[in-house]
């Protein structure tokens, strides 16, 4: 597959809910933190 | 990266964890394991698609991957694993995480 995600591109923006239901919007962080993503590989 | 949190919340760095698991077993792993990041359960897919995360056909999992984006929302660093356990030690993220805000400030 080819990969898509390279430096210095803009980041993919989403939203999702978490574990504790607050939704999470990944441009909501922009001018104020970075931001680690951590892509799992599934606990099962 | 849960051992090292402290290191990524004093640089003042949010992580996401974004998982194929559906968000109750998620939740239940998070709660269980006392993750104190956030957990995102993506249990159709849809960010690890955008991100182009890989699947393991063999293993039914997904290949790690990993990515920081700075405080200007673009990608500054990524690494996809070529295998299950090929993430990337947390001195690598703690050391670009230590450029974006050097170049910041």
């Amino acid at each position: 597959m080819k990969h898509i995600i390279t430096p210095g591109t803009p980041a993919p923006d989403f939203e999702l809910e978490d574990v504790n239901g607050n939704r999470i919007r990944l441009s909501n962080f922009r001018g104020d933190k970075p931001v680690v993503l951590a892509f799992l590989r599934g606990f099962m | 990266m849960r051992d090292h949190y402290e290191d990524f919340k004093a640089r003042g760095v949010e992580i996401i964890a974004v998982g194929p698991d559906a968000g109750d077993s998620f939740k239940r792993y998070w709660t269980k394991e006392n993750i104190p990041y956030v957990g995102l359960p993506d249990p159709n897919h849809k960010v690890a698609r955008q991100y182009r995360q890989e699947v393991n056909l063999f293993k039914l999992g997904r290949m790690p991957l990993n990515c920081i984006v700075d405080k200007d929302g673009r990608i500054r660093y990524v690494h996809y694993g070529a295998s299950m356990s090929d993430i990337p030690d947390n001195e690598t993220f703690l050391s670009v995480i230590d450029e974006i805000n050097a170049s910041s400030n």
